[in-house]
Order: C-alpha cells, then sequence, then structure tokens
C-alpha cells in the first residue's frame, strides 16, 4: 500500500462513513424500510406496550375499589391480577364458583377454550369432508357447492349468529321477549341450549370458519401430486387404505394449520358470543372483557393480554407447524386427472343433502333478516302483519323503537353507511399502499435484518384479536388524550389488516426478478416512474387485492370497532350492535341485511373486476 | 408368461384423439419402449395398459387374460392387472420413510413382517441404498429418490414393469448410469418391461423393441437397430439418430438420382417401383470424406465434439451433414471431396413413406 495523499486515517474512515450512509440512504428501499420500522414500532409495539402497563395502573371506574389501599387513579398497583385471577372465594362463604376469579375469569376462560375447540373440529370436519367430496369423488353440482360454501365466510361473521337467534328464540328461554319463526309458525318451542350457549356459538363459529377449512384443505387436494396415490393403486392397496395412509397424512400438517388457525380466530371472536351468550349470560373470555371494559380496565386489560398470549402461542406453533420438515410440498404431477370415486347413486343424494345444508347456512339467513324486517308485532308472520315502514316509513308513531323513519329515508343511517365506506375505503387506501411499498423494500432488501423487522412488525397486528386491539388504541388514545373519532378508527383498520396488504405486496414483489426495474434504472428512470409504470402495472392484480381485502374486511368488522366508535359517529356495524341491544328486533335486521348486501356486493365488484375469487383454486 | 396384446386401442379426450386404433403385441421378457415427441400418445399408451386410464375403445390383454375389452365392457382396476409402474416423478411418499415406502405394497399383499424385511433388504441392497433405510424422501438425492421408487416397484415382484420417463429427472451422467442398471436388473429380474421416453437414444440403447408413435398414430414397431437403418417413413427416419439423417428432394430417373446438383446411380436392395419425386435420405456417417472422392462440395462450418467431428457441407447450395470419426478441423470454405458409402433410403415425397433402401454410387 502507498501512503494517500487523501488526509490523516481518522478523517478518511469519516468521509467512508458518510459516503456509506449517503449510498445507503439513495436507495429508496433502504428509505422505505427505516421509515416503517419506526412507524410500526410506534403503531403495533408501542401500543402493546403502553396497554401492558395498564394492567398495573389505577383507572377512575376503579376508584373506589382502591380507596381502602390508599391508591388513586394513575397509581402503580398489582390489585387487578389479585381480582382477576387470585380472588378464588367470595368473601361471604360461597364456594369457588360464585368467587370473582371464577365468574370473571376462569369460567369465560373454560368457556372460550371449549367453544373455540369445538368450532375448530366443526370447521375442520364440515370444511375437510366437502373439500374431498369435492375433489375426489364424482359428487353431483360440484361448481354450485363450491361457489356457495364459501358465502359464510364472506359474509359478516354475526350472520349467522343473528340468524339462528332470530329464527329460533322464543318466549320461553333467554330474554323471551318474542317468538322467532320456528316458535310462531312451526309452533315447535327449541330448548334453551339449543338456542344459546356453547352448543350453538360452538356451530356457528365452526360453520362460518368450515370455508376456511375447504379452501386449505381443498387447496391441498386439489395441488396434490396424483402420483402419489396412483402409485398406492398399482400396489394393490385398497381405497379405504390409501384415504387413511396416504391422501389423509399428506393433508395433515394443512388440517393441524387450519386448526390452529380456527382455534385462534374463535377465541378472539366476539360479536357470535355476544349474540347467542349474553342473552344466558355464558360469557366467553373476550365478551366478558368487553362488559368488564367501562367498570374494570385494568382487570379487562389482563383478559387482553392472555388472549394476545393464546394468539402469539398459537401462531407460533402454527409456524412450528409449517416450517418442519413434515410440510410437504406436492408438486403437481403430469397425470392432472385423478381417477375420482365413484359414490353411484350417493353422488346425488349427498350433493342433495350439501345443498340444503348450504342453503339453510347461505340464502335462509337472508330471507330471514329480509322477514323480521317487514313485521310489525313479532311472531306474527301474516301478510296483514307486513309493513315496508321499517326501511321506507317516515314520521311513524306506532314504531316504538327510537326512531320514527325507515332505515332507508333515515339521515343516520346513510350518515353511517358513508361513515362506514369511507372508512373501509381509507384504510384500504392506506394498508394497500403500505403493502406494496413494504413488499417494495422487503423484496429489494432480502434477507437483511432491516426487511425481517419490517416483515415481521408488519405481520404482528395479525397475531392479535381484533378486539384486543381495538382495546389497545382505546387505551393508547386515552393516554395521549387523542379524542375517538374517524382518525382513531382509520389508523386501527389500517394497521390491523395491513398484514393482508403486505403479504400479497411482498409476494408479489419476490415474484418479480430485479433486473425488471433495473433494466429502468439503466435508462434513467426515476423511482416513482419506475413504481407507477413498471413495477405496478405488472403485478396489478395482486396489488390490487392488497387494497380490496382490507377493504372488504373492514365493512363487515365489528370486534376491532366496537371499543372505539364514539357515540356520535357510528359506523353502521356498531349501529346494528346498538340496535341489537337495545332489541330494536325490525331496524336491526333491516341494518343486517343492509351491510351483508354491501358487504357481498363489493366482494362481487372485486371478483368481476380482478377475476380473484375466493374459492378459486378448489371449485370442481 | 406375461405377453401384452392391445388390440384397436383407441383414447380420445373429448375432441382430441390421443391414442388411434393402436396394435402391439410384447412379447415375453422384451424390454419396450414407447418412443414420440411430447403429446404423441405414449404415456397415455401406457397408462391405459396399467389400468391408470381407460381407453375408449379395443382390447387389452395381459398374459393371455383380458384386462379391457370395451365391447365387452371388460375393465379390471390396477390392482388385478399384476403390474409395477415407475413414475417420472418418482411419486415417493413424502409421509414415509424409504423403508416404509418399499414395505407398503408388501403389507397390502398380507406378507408377514419378516418376510417383508428379508424383501426389503433384498431390495435396498440390489439398489444400494441400505444406508437411507431410515430417511425421508426429502431427504435424499433425486438419484437415490429414484433407487427408492424402482425398489418400491419391484418390491411385490410383478411380472410386467412399466416405466414413464423414469430418467427424465436426472443429470446426464446419473442418466447413463441409471441406463445401465435399468438394462441390467430388466436380465436379472427376468421380466417385461414397457418403457417410455422421448430420448431416441435411450429406446436405441435400452431395448430390444421400440415404438414409435405420432399425434396417437403408431408409426413403426421394429427393434431398434432396424429401426435406425431402415425407418418407415421420413417421421421415423429424421427421429431416430443425432445428427439426424440427411433429406434432400431429389428425381428418380433410369437407376439414376438427382438431387443437390449431383447425380448417383442408385441400386435398389429390393425390387420395388420408385416414383419419379423422390426423398433422398442419407445418414451422416455414410457421406465419406476422402481426397478420391467422387462429388465435391464446400466446408459450411465443423464441430468437432473430440471422439467424432460432425461436418456441415454446402453442396451446391444443398446442405448436407457428414460424420468423420476423430478430430479433424477444415477450415471454413475449403473444397472437399466426398463419397456415398453403404446405404440410403428413397422416401416417396407425397406421403413420406419409405420405397426402398440402396445403394448410391458412381
Amino acid at each position: 500500500m502507498t501512503a494517500s495523499t487523501a488526509g490523516t486515517p481518522p478523517e478518511r474512515s469519516l468521509a467512508r462513513t458518510g459516503g456509506k450512509l449517503r449510498a445507503w440512504f439513495s436507495k429508496p428501499a433502504n428509505v422505505i424500510l427505516l421509515l416503517f420500522c419506526i412507524a410500526l414500532i410506534v403503531l403495533t409495539l408501542y401500543p402493546l406496550f403502553s396497554m401492558l402497563s395498564e394492567m398495573f395502573l389505577v383507572h377512575s371506574p376503579e376508584r373506589s375499589m382502591v380507596r381502602k389501599m390508599g391508591l388513586k387513579v394513575g397509581d402503580f398497583t398489582t390489585v387487578h391480577f389479585d381480582k382477576l385471577l387470585f380472588t378464588l372465594d367470595d368473601g361471604i362463604g360461597g364456594d369457588f364458583t360464585t368467587s370473582n376469579s371464577w365468574i370473571n375469569f376462569y369460567q369465560p376462560l373454560l368457556n372460550t377454550l371449549l367453544v373455540s375447540v369445538s368450532a375448530s373440529a366443526i370447521a375442520i370436519l364440515f370444511g375437510g369432508v366437502v373439500a374431498f367430496l369435492i375433489t375426489r369423488t364424482n359428487i353431483s353440482c360440484k361448481k354450485f357447492i363450491s361457489g356457495v360454501f364459501v358465502f359464510p365466510y364472506i359474509m359478516p361473521s354475526w350472520t349467522l349468529a343473528t340468524f339462528w337467534q332470530t329464527f329460533f328464540k322464543n318466549t320461553q328461554i333467554g330474554l323471551g321477549t318474542s317468538n322467532g319463526i320456528m316458535a310462531s309458525v312451526f309452533g315447535v318451542y327449541m330448548p334453551e341450549w339449543f338456542v344459546y350457549g356453547p352448543f350453538p356459538i360452538a356451530l356457528v363459529l365452526g360453520l362460518h370458519y368450515a370455508p376456511f377449512a375447504y379452501i386449505l384443505i381443498g387447496g391441498i387436494l386439489r395441488n396434490m401430486d396424483a402420483n402419489l396415490e396412483e402409485a398406492a393403486t398399482i400396489l394393490k392397496t385398497g381405497r379405504s387404505r390409501i384415504i387413511r395412509k396416504i391422501t389423509l397424512p399428506i393433508v395433515k400438517p394443512a388440517m393441524l394449520s387450519t386448526l390452529l388457525l380456527v382455534f385462534a380466530s374463535s377465541m378472539s371472536a366476539y360479536s357470535v358470543p355476544v349474540f347467542l351468550g349474553n342473552p344466558v349470560r355464558y360469557y366467553t373470555l373476550s365478551t366478558k372483557m368487553k362488559s368488564m371494559m367501562d367498570t374494570y380496565p385494568g382487570q379487562a386489560y389482563i383478559m387482553v393480554a392472555v388472549m394476545i398470549i393464546f394468539g402469539v402461542g398459537i401462531l407460533l406453533i402454527n409456524q412450528k407447524v409449517t416450517n418442519s420438515r413434515k410440510q410437504f410440498t406436492t408438486v403437481t404431477g403430469k397425470s392432472g386427472q385423478v381417477s375420482l370415486i365413484d359414490l353411484n347413486a350417493g353422488k346425488r343424494i349427498i350433493a342433495a343433502v350439501l345443498v340444503i345444508i348450504l342453503l339453510m347456512v347461505a340464502v335462509v339467513p337472508l330471507v330471514t333478516f329480509a322477514l323480521e324486517s317487514v313485521i310489525i308485532k313479532a311472531g306474527d308472520y301474516s301478510l296483514s302483519n307486513m309493513t315496508l315502514d321499517f326501511w321506507l316509513g317516515k314520521g311513524l308513531t306506532y314504531l316504538d323503537q327510537g326512531d320514527d323513519t325507515g332505515i332507508l329515508l333515515s339521515a343516520k343511517v346513510w350518515k353511517a353507511l358513508g361513515y362506514s365506506l369511507l372508512l373501509a375505503v381509507s384504510c384500504a387506501l392506506i394498508a394497500g399502499t403500505c403493502g406494496v411499498l413494504i413488499g417494495y423494500g422487503v423484496a429489494r432488501r432480502r434477507g437483511s435484518r432491516l426487511a425481517n423487522w419490517v416483515n415481521n412488525l408488519s405481520f404482528f397486528p395479525y397475531l392479535m384479536p381484533s378486539l384486543a386491539f381495538g382495546a389497545i388504541y382505546l387505551s393508547m388514545s386515552s393516554k395521549l388524550s387523542v379524542p375517538l373519532g374517524l382518525g382513531v378508527l382509520i389508523l386501527a383498520g389500517s394497521i390491523k389488516y395491513m398484514p393482508f396488504a403486505t403479504r400479497s405486496g411482498v409476494s408479489a414483489m419476490l415474484q418479480l426478478s430485479g433486473e425488471i426495474e433495473e433494466a429502468a434504472v439503466i435508462t434513467g428512470v426515476s423511482w416513482w416512474k419506475r413504481m407507477l409504470r413498471v413495477i405496478f402495472p405488472i403485478q396489478k392484480s395482486s396489488f390490487l387485492s392488497g387494497y380490496l381485502l382490507p377493504m372488504v374486511s373492514c365493512m363487515r368488522e365489528l370486534s376491532l370497532f366496537v371499543l372505539l366508535v364514539p357515540t356520535s359517529n357510528t359506523i353502521l356495524t356498531t349501529m346494528l350492535m346498538q340496535y341489537s341491544e337495545k332489541g330494536w328486533a325490525q331496524f336491526g335486521n333491516a341494518i343486517n341485511l343492509l351491510i351483508i348486501v354491501v358487504v357481498l356486493l363489493i366482494n362481487f365488484v372485486v371478483n368481476k373486476l380482478t377475476g380473484a375469487s375466493i374459492d378459486k383454486g378448489v371449485g370442481g | 408368461m406375461p405377453e401384452i396384446i392391445l388390440e384397436h386401442v383407441s383414447k380420445r379426450f373429448e375432441k382430441f384423439v390421443a391414442v388411434d386404433d393402436l396394435n402391439l403385441q410384447i412379447a415375453n421378457n422384451d424390454f419396450i419402449t414407447l418412443l414420440g415427441p411430447s403429446g404423441c400418445g405414449k404415456t397415455t399408451t401406457l397408462r391405459m395398459i396399467a389400468g391408470l386410464e381407460t381407453p375408449t375403445e379395443g382390447r387389452i390383454l395381459i398374459g393371455g387374460k383380458v384386462v379391457f375389452d370395451a365391447a365387452k365392457g371388460i375393465n379390471l382396476p390396477p390392482i388385478k392387472r399384476d403390474v409395477g409402474f415407475l413414475f417420472q416423478n418418482y411419486a415417493l411418499w413424502p409421509h414415509m420413510t424409504v423403508y416404509q415406502n418399499i414395505a407398503f405394497g408388501l403389507e397390502n399383499l398380507k406378507w408377514d413382517k419378516a418376510r417383508i424385511r428379508s424383501r426389503v433388504d433384498e431390495l435396498l441392497k440390489l439398489m444400494r441404498i441400505e444406508e437411507f433405510e431410515k430417511r425421508y424422501p426429502s431427504e435424499l438425492s433425486g438419484g437415490q429418490q429414484q433407487r427408492v421408487a424402482i425398489a418400491r416397484t419391484l418390491a411385490p415382484g410383478p411380472k410386467v414393469l412399466f416405466m414413464d420417463e423414469p430418467l427424465s429427472n436426472l443429470d446426464a451422467k446419473l442418466r447413463m448410469e441409471m441406463r445401465t442398471e435399468l438394462k441390467r436388473l430388466h436380465k436379472d429380474t427376468d421380466s417385461t418391461f414397457v418403457y417410455v421416453t422421448h430420448d431416441q437414444l435411450e429406446a436405441m440403447t435400452l431395448s430390444t423393441r421400440v415404438c414409435i408413435m405420432k399425434n396417437g398414430l403408431l408409426q413403426q414397431y421394429a427393434p431398434p437397430l432396424v429401426m435406425y437403418n431402415d425407418p418407415a417413413n421420413l417421421f421415423v427416419a429424421d427421429f431416430m439418430g443425432n445428427p439426424s439423417m440427411n433429406f434432400t428432394d431429389g428425381t428418380w430417373e433410369n437407376g439414376t438420382v438427382t438431387f443437390g446438383g449431383l447425380s448417383a446411380r442408385f441400386t435398389p436392395d429390393e425390387e420395388a417401383a420408385i416414383p419419379r419425386d423422390v426423398v433422398v435420405g442419407i445418414r451422416p456417417e455414410y457421406i465419406s470424406l476422402n481426397s478420391e472422392g467422387a462429388y465435391t462440395g464446400k466446408v459450411y462450418s465443423t464441430l468437432p465434439s473430440g471422439m467424432e467431428t460432425t461436418v456441415k457441407l454446402d453442396v451446391n447450395g444443398t446442405p448436407l451433414t457428414a460424420v468423420v470419426f476423430g478430430d479433424v478441423d477444415w477450415p471454413v470454405d475449403t473444397e472437399v471431396r466426398f463419397d456415398f458409402t453403404k446405404s440410403a433410403l428413397l422416401y416417396d415425397r407425397e406421403s413420406g413413406k419409405r420405397i426402398t433402401r440402396g445403394k448410391l454410387g458412381r
């Protein structure tokens, strides 16, 4: 080495560092990743820790509870843990089952586990069996079954719950205010266990998530190399042994993964247990948490923490399952056509049974809502008792349901619908754009520590139950004294649904070879132009789905927003919630129908515009 | 014993005809290759014999037993046909170890544990994969997976073994090695092999008879050397051999063919009515470059590959390919002299069918 004339060594190394930094910042991918890393830490990690700290603080509703202990609002305390987890007697000589901890925590926790396990089992069984029938047998009406089967997954999760309640409720059980169709038309009074409580909650959740199982398991079955089964056939294996020894073990990882995801989703489900549990005081963690949020926020936040721990735990297990050796890549062989099992006469009978179930699950609810929204006196379904007043009436005095205007003429409803749409569109724009940018950054700097951080941080909101996520933002907004309003809703919605957008953004960008962008860099095209004119157009459909998924989800979301919506600016879903709590059945049903129609409409338009269909790749 | 006979077998997928009126007799202990470009119906044929695909028409017999007859509605499932099948992508079960994969078929036959153990051991040894017994397929290389697949197929000792391009996923060196093994295996197992490939060299080197197909139609069914030296039509002639045969339009008149600006006497090997318009087919190795040659051409380019050299000639504007043993390198545009040795073939220019074989000379 020869001595350099360019200054003394320290100066040179400083200049080198400066040059390195400049070079680092000159790459758009680095800047994007850095900005998102900071933003996501502020918007996900910070709220999480701030919420965790709430577990140790005294809140104003809790003043009276801790006054004897000499604590003021804002003081540090562990009393919430004592109350919620360790108060195992009721202090007046009763046994464990009347204690505060049992009623407020252990009972709801056990209920949650019971309901979630049953729901997962139902979803796997129903979804898996249908996936098998569609991909491996010659059952009739494949197209129809496949298309309608995913309906419950597209519709809001409470659709089936409210239908169940509306259809089977009667005066002898629950709140007992009125008779549903089953009691008044057919004269059958269903027992309480059938209408409310764990059975219907598990069933409804199971049916709602069955399409999810169907899509995952069906996808594996469809893409599974047919040669694997043919090889067994050649070796003289019987049908049932092939299914038991070859097919099932190969779909097992997908089934396990479905099981865990359904379990996690059922656990954090809020709207279904509210509709089917609350009337008989059957609480799950999420419903109990919501009801305690106003009176004992400290304890409620502990419940949120428990839910998050469950969520994160399950997703970690899932990652382990999907990453292990047991996850099989099932490359499609060249024989596309598996020989289908001939169901003979059964192919029509089974199809008919399925079609009836699907109609019950997907179509009858809508009809019921329509019917319930036009009758004047509950339980009377004669034509003389019907009116369109709840939809189109004006200045009505006899309704006795708060409002005097039909929902289609009510400024309040239109305003709520407007807010809902505005919220959905804003969240979609923010989440979708962030997804594209994060995808770009992560793909360009693949494998770097910063890219991994951003990728994981952006996935983080997926791990948190919606209700818990809402609670976190509630706690943060009160801490920072930001008033609740559309801004907070948009922020929460965008962050919560960002994982959808990021996932499609990252995978779309990874498919795109870097050379495509480099070809534009060589000819001196600016970064903006490269994004808008080259990269976005090529992966348009993937990116679009990153915009549309958050939009549809936002439109039907209840649990995330229920804690955050200010009373002055309700959105449609929380409005439905209020009406249902007040027992305004007709208005509630009308709004329910309105939401479902809007969601289905958006979904339909999305399908038509982008060609993306949720059941694609499984359908017969 | 396991002679396979196909009579008028056809397979149609809706309007597309995959196999058209195929007649084939596969003798016991044959090593048959179904050869042809992709989409010619060779895999479909194999799958139909194995029972994985149902023919639209025809009759199939294995070992004198009718396994399929469209007219009589007979269609035995693969289980009852007593055959083995080796898939292109091996189709090893990913959730089972090597041992479990091989033992699976034997369990179906209700063999007892000890017998299964000894049979699997025997195969592991035969295929030289003893040390992988406890591994999963994903932990094996392509060649090892291939061996496991063969072991699994051979385990129940099928008298007929079907193979669907089993070597196409291997690299060139390994493919060569496995070819040797397969040929050896054919002798050792004493069974009938039916092998599908699109690689003419594989067909040439392995089989006792080759069945060449195009668009679902049988083109020629003959031992490989017969097919090489006396191809039945232009398609077969072109498909067999690398570098491929020279084809030049020519005219026949009074014992002389004129092609590419030169004329040569043609002595047919057999009596045949030869039309005026013919295509002359000459194997590159039957064009000999020597200083006393009767014909002249210019070297267009030379492609030496060490053992042999392919010389592309320009003969009065007509390209001809010659192969010379050893590495000879001619500068481009050198004038060279050549002769035609051994044989040449005449094909009907209209139908592309073989007319006769014969000798070209002065």
